[in-house]
């Protein structure tokens, strides 16, 4: 029997979003890494939140406060029953990101577009420049929903040889995982003072969630993946990356299409751990 | 400029990119890239008896500073010297490229130039090795 997704609402096509570019019920996000691709073009009516600039503290290394969180939906003219849909570059690692902020100060109604900037390109649907302006809004966030989000010491103290009802997902590259140099001339690997894994985690590429075209793989082929690793829904699980992007990927996959009830991203990520004093790590495994 | 002058001069190198070509034969010829973010830019100049670059160019691919950012290096060093190239600060370039808006891709700004320098120096390392081979 085919599975559907725990949550296939929160999954929207292409097709969807374009049949609702004038609903002002909702809201289009672009999130992307590439920090100027929504200047050269963006789907119309879309605003773009930066996740450097706009989701970030500025001086300390966090996201912004409850407050500047409101203030960043004002600015957007996002209120609080917006349907806010979600997408970006890079098979959208930062518009799943950006839905995971969203959701830590709990916006109800939110949705990522399946295949993200890519398919919306590759089906030559209309991109414009014009930057859209919406009426401010009120907006009240809730205190951030740290149910999703774990922090160093959580994963030392419960993550680290992850076993029993723990599972632990290292969503980045194998050869990141493993600890060997990027040889790119002139660069080093960037980001951390040491190369490796947290001992215990299991290797899941995020890539292995999404289809050629960019799109996720069926419900089945999903948790044929992960409960193919040790990573069940009954256990509590939490996933990291470098800085958490492609772990909010992950974390939305298990979250909302495959149902898992305890998820966190770990945000702090690898450009945390690997440069932490003293910390456990794996290498070559 | 303000924000916007820059970022549509940015928008500008990025989709109509100056000097996007290969050069054959040419003395630099060097690959640069950010394992972060998946920018590549391949920079080549041609550099004459006088150590003055008289054509440069790049290929590349990656995202729209990084991109942009190489446009804009192949039109500020040409004509100049390997020691003027060797001298430009990165600061220079920031500033040149509008220090706010790419202060969150300061690496990828930076590429292009990073690379050509790598390249200029390897150059000049190839050069001292053939120069010392000729008087042995």
């Amino acid at each position: 029997m085919m599975h559907e997704y725990a949550h296939p609402e929160t999954l929207v096509s292409t097709e969807w979003v374009a049949e609702h570019l004038n609903d002002p019920k909702v809201r289009v996000v672009e999130s992307d890494e590439d920090v100027l691709l929504y200047e050269t073009g963006h789907i119309p009516g879309a605003v773009k939140i930066d996740w450097h600039t706009d989701e970030q503290d500025q001086v300390r290394r966090d996201f912004v406060d409850q407050a500047g969180f409101e203030a960043l939906m004002a600015s957007r003219g996002i209120a609080n029953d917006t349907t806010v849909v979600f997408y970006g570059d890079k098979n959208n690692w930062y518009a799943c990101y950006t839905f995971w902020l969203f959701k830590m100060y709990g916006h109800k109604d939110c949705r990522i577009m399946n295949g993200g900037r890519a398919k919306w390109v590759a089906e030559d649907r209309p991109l414009v420049r014009e930057v859209p302006t919406y009426p401010r809004t009120s907006y009240t966030a809730t205190a951030q929903d740290t149910s999703i989000r774990a922090f160093r010491d959580e994963i030392l103290r419960e993550y680290v040889n992850a076993s029993g009802d723990r599972a632990l997902v290292d969503v980045r590259s194998p050869q990141e995982y493993k600890g060997e140099l990027l040889a790119m001339v002139g660069y080093e690997q960037e980001g951390a003072q040491r190369a490796g894994h947290i001992p215990g985690a299991r290797s899941i590429p995020w890539a292995r969630a999404v289809k050629d075209d960019g799109t996720f793989k069926s419900a089945d082929e999903l948790k044929a993946l992960y409960e193919g690793e040790g990573v069940t829904p009954d256990k509590k699980v939490a996933a990291y990356c470098r800085i958490g992007e492609r772990s909010s990927h992950t974390w939305f996959v298990l979250t909302y299409l495959l149902g898992y009830p305890n998820v966190k991203n770990y945000d702090g990520s690898w450009t945390e751990w690997g440069s932490l004093v003293g910390v456990p790590i794996e290498k070559n495994v | 400029m303000d924000r916007q002058e820059y970022i549509e001069t940015l928008l500008d190198h990025y989709e109509h990119p100056r000097n996007r070509r290969a050069i054959e034969g040419a003395e630099i010829d060097f690959t640069g890239g950010n394992p972060g973010c998946g920018d590549i830019v391949h920079m080549f100049a041609t550099v004459d008896k006088d150590d003055r670059i008289t054509d440069v160019s790049f290929e590349g691919d990656g995202c729209t500073i990084s991109q942009a950012s190489a446009s804009i290096i192949t039109e500020m060093v040409k004509g100049k010297t390997l020691s003027e190239l060797e001298q430009m600060s990165y600061e220079t370039l920031v500033e040149e490229l509008g220090s706010e808006v790419v202060a969150p891709r300061i690496k990828c700004a930076v590429l292009a130039l990073g690379t050509l320098k790598a390249g200029a120096e390897e150059y000049r390392q190839k050069r001292r090795v053939a120069e010392l081979q000729t008087q042995a």
